[in-house]
């Protein structure tokens, strides 16, 4: 199996403000990002731009390239849509990205976006549309309630409790809340969210991320032409981890919902590519996928940040804070950012780039050198872990 | 001789006092209480839950015929026992049939049944009955009324009781009746129906037998019968000449309510759960005529106690809180489930058909290389990835809670969008056969839910999308 690492650079980042955005559609979302992307990395979309990747879960112009061609009016070139459940725009990244590693292309567009609110904003279309009812649907869950069935376990298990996972949504409306682009810029107590109305017992509304429309895009290339385009303002691609488990956790009896399979398996892949060993000393900081504060404490041991059952003390410690020893989801996560799905994972490569470069657009980790992105959707199928840094950046202690 | 083999019944776990009832509308209550079907039960999932009752410990592939006795089939056209024979898991080759249109349709089940048995056509015939009737909010048939099933395995091998004789008589009379457009069943005149229909036919069916017989009324010890109501019930006690404190079966009016077709076998069933070797029971039932059969019980009698849980489904129950969900359950208050679900692009009714073994008799499967079982069936283990090589196994049909949550994005019943304020719980349970699979939970109090909680599967209606009714199993905290 090959290695990613430094064959690909970031010189182009484009991400819209995320939130409720009824007076856009598509159209403009898409437009906003790409054109903010190749401005800076200083290419030209119709000229210099050879093939795209574009990742949009729920359809509005067909299951096809379409979803960008028609919105940029960029036609009779190669487009490929992705979706990879939560997963969808980071994996769009992945598989541009390898297009570029294998010598295909020299400058490619990697996008995500997503109208969430379109599809109404109560929460997720129905799963069963897209499952056209199998038995096992027929049972289907929210996303909240397939996380919360961990957090039971979690409790049970560790003695995690609801405040636990209030800290986090604290922490990351925190961040959040100085990031002009995300969706909710309110900091909240410890009380707010324990008050809150009941989701999916026991997650409570600010256990869960919301329903966000929004659209984000990297322009990728090689380092030796990252080089000419845009001097030393690039980052490089140190890793990326893809792995799918089932959609169904619930029907097996090894799920523990004290670890998600598909993170320990997707970040396993990422840290060997990356040569890690150990994240926590190695890394400056972190973007997890936080749809669910549960899922934020959980992920920490998944990413091997602690050992299992650690999570929570992690928190309550701080280390995760902005000012922390390993500040996670240092822009308020998908708490603040809500979750487009093929947006999400895309926006997460920008802001790795941008705080990696030292122009964060909200808070900005200091010295930061080098984190990890990820994803899990499905809502436990696919997890993926993406690792940014400067070009020069070395896995080894810091 | 051709007899009862086993029996079985199933009362839902809902109760509402007829003080409530009565409250409900400032009118007067007949005191007591009644059971109520819960709004994911109907005849069908009751039939199931009796049938299952009535075949523990028996192989349900001996069973040769299923019928299923009714007035309150959910489906005017389709078969409701071949989807009962499914969900119990009985054979393909056997005879079915829903008999239907009076509430004698229990006891004339029974005679077919009995029938069937004697022509040599079938070994082994179960014969279950259940009604959810509607009463019109207000009436007094809605305090009267009550939920359940009863079921009876006939044959001739084994029979804890022989069934001596039987006599009919009918008598076409007004009431009750339900054309296909009534929502609830009407009466023409109470009074008459009682005097005209009711204390007329059942003595007559009775003492017809009797006479066949050659019985007199101290060779009875009990007389289990059905009953419009409470006092019509003791006013047939007093013609039939027996002494209602000694000789009559619990009615079970304060309990339960009078359950419709499967009424006159519930007693039955009750009266057979204490019976002593060697008595007598007469079981008659009325509608549109009357049937009248009398039992005498084997040693075996004895044997089957304490196996079935029958009436003592009575003692294990929940009280409604309100009229309102008393409504809700009984469909008189549209809640909007399942009327009001979103019509899905394509429907599931394909894969409802393609999969029904593992949906309605519920199987699993177990790999021969690795001994797991799971579910559903698939072509590759889920565990060792074993290709092909599996056994269909019927799943465990209790466990324990690996873990709940309360969805409040979806409402009771799954399918339809969750309001915030009535949530589904999903449990995912570890069946006793180490199957993990994941259910909703019904029947239950939110609070009552746990890791560990004790759970059992249960007969339940899904919902009603692309207009076709799917059934399948929830789960339920074990009924004492």
């Amino acid at each position: 199996m090959g290695r990613i690492t430094d064959r690909v650079a970031i010189i182009g980042t484009g991400v819209t403000k995320f939130g409720e955005i009824w007076e856009k559609d598509h159209e403009d979302l898409l437009v906003e990002a790409v054109y903010e992307a190749c401005n800076e990395a200083n290419v030209d979309l119709r000229k210099d731009v050879e093939a795209v990747w574009v990742g949009t879960f729920w359809t509005f112009s067909g299951v096809a390239g379409d979803a960008f061609a028609d919105p940029l009016k960029w036609y009779g070139k190669p487009i490929t849509r992705i979706e990879n459940y939560c997963a969808t725009g980071m994996d769009a990244v992945r598989n541009a990205a390898y297009a570029v590693a294998a010598g295909m292309y020299d400058i490619v567009i990697a996008c995500g976006v997503e109208k969430i609110l379109d599809q109404g904003s109560r929460g997720l279309p129905d799963l069963d549309k897209m499952l056209l009812g199998s038995e096992i649907a027929l049972n289907a869950e929210s996303a909240p309630a397939m996380f919360a069935m961990a957090a039971i376990r979690a409790f049970k298990e560790w003695g995690w409790t609801k405040e636990d996972l209030a800290l986090v949504a604290v922490k990351n409306h925190y961040n959040g809340a100085r990031h002009p682009k995300a969706h909710f810029r309110r900091e909240i107590t410890v009380e707010t969210a324990l008050k809150a109305p009941m989701i999916a017992y026991p997650l409570g509304l600010f256990d869960c991320c919301a329903m966000s429309d929004g659209a984000a895009a990297v322009v990728l290339t090689r380092p030796e032409i990252a080089k000419e385009l845009v001097g030393d303002e690039y980052a490089t691609i140190k890793a990326m981890g893809l792995a799918v488990e089932t959609l169904h956790p619930f029907y097996r009896k090894d799920w523990t919902g004290l670890a998600f399979p598909a993170n320990v398996k997707a970040a396993e892949m990422a840290y060997k590519e990356a040569g890690i060993t150990d994240p926590r000393k190695e890394l400056d900081f972190g973007i997890v996928h936080d749809c669910f504060t549960i899922t934020e404490l959980i992920n920490y041991q998944d990413m091997k940040l602690c050992k299992p059952g650690e999570g929570a003390q992690l928190i309550r410690d701080g280390v995760t804070a902005i000012d922390g020893d390993f500040p996670i989801n240092p822009d308020g996560g998908l708490k603040c950012f809500g979750h487009p799905i093929g947006a999400t994972g895309v926006r997460m490569i920008v802001e790795l780039t941008r705080q990696v470069l030292g122009r964060a657009e909200g808070l900005q980790v200091e010295n930061a050198q080098a984190g990890f992105a990820h994803n899990l959707g499905g809502p436990q199928a696919v997890a993926m872990v993406g690792i940014v840094g400067r070009p020069d950046w070395k896995p080894g202690e810091k | 001789m051709v007899g009862i083999i086993s029996y079985g019944a199933y009362i839902p776990i809902w109760r509402i006092s007829r003080d409530e009832i009565a409250r409900a509308h400032g009118s007067a209550t007949m005191g007591g209480e009644r059971s109520v079907a819960s709004f994911d039960e109907d005849s069908l999932t009751m039939a199931v839950e009796a049938g299952l009752d009535c075949l523990t410990g028996i192989d349900p592939k001996e069973v040769d015929a299923l019928f299923f006795a009714t007035v309150t089939s959910p489906l005017e056209e389709k078969q409701a026992s071949a989807m009962i024979a499914s969900a119990l898991d009985l054979r393909r080759d056997i005879t079915t049939a829903d008999i239907t249109g009076t509430l004698r349709a229990g006891t004339t089940a029974v005679k077919m049944a009995m029938d069937m048995v004697k022509a040599g056509s079938a070994k082994k015939v179960l014969v279950t009955a259940a009604d959810s009737r509607i009463a019109i909010p207000s009436s007094d048939l809605e305090q009267i009324f009550g939920d359940g099933a009863a079921a009876l395995l006939i044959g001739e091998d084994g029979v804890i009781a022989d069934i001596e004789g039987f006599s009919t008589v009918i008598n076409p009379i007004p009431g009750p009746w339900r054309r296909e457009v009534d929502p609830f069943p009407r009466r023409f005149e109470a009074k008459l129906d009682t005097r005209y229909g009711y204390l007329r036919d059942l003595p007559t069916a009775a003492g017809m037998l009797a006479k066949k017989l050659n019985l007199s009324p101290k060779d009875i010890s009990k007389v289990a019968i059905y009953g419009p109501d409470p006092r019509s019930i003791l006013g047939a006690a007093n013609m039939l000449g027996i002494d209602p404190k000694t000789q009559l079966q619990d009615p079970l009016f304060s309990t339960v309510g009078i359950t419709g077709t499967p009424h006159a076998l519930l007693l039955l069933v009750a009266a057979l759960e204490q019976a002593k070797p060697d008595e007598r029971i007469l079981c008659a039932s009325q509608g549109d005529g009357s049937d009248a059969f009398v039992v005498k019980t084997t040693e075996k009698v004895e044997e089957l106690k304490g196996t079935r849980r029958g009436t003592n489904y009575i003692k294990s129950k929940k009280m409604l809180p309100s009229y309102a969900k008393f409504a809700a359950f009984k469909g008189v208050l549209d809640t909007g489930w399942p009327s009001q679900l979103p019509e899905m692009p394509r429907s599931p009714i394909v894969k409802y058909w393609r999969d029904e073994k593992a949906i309605l008799p519920f199987y699993g499967m177990k790999c021969k290389k690795c001994g797991n079982v799971s579910y559903p069936i698939g072509r590759v283990c889920m565990y060792c990835g074993e290709k092909d090589n599996y056994e269909e196994v019927k799943l465990a049909r209790r466990g324990k809670v690996y873990t709940f949550t309360h969805d409040y994005l979806f409402g009771p019943g799954n399918i339809q969008p969750g309001d915030g304020i009535n949530p589904s719980t999903k449990v995912s349970v570890d069946l006793e056969d180490g199957c993990r699979v994941l259910l909703e939970l019904t029947d239950h109090d939110l609070k009552e839910v746990d890791v560990g909680m004790e759970v059992e599967l249960t007969f339940r209606l899904w919902h009603e999308r692309a207009r076709f009714r799917h059934y399948g199993w929830k789960a339920r905290p074990v009924r004492g």
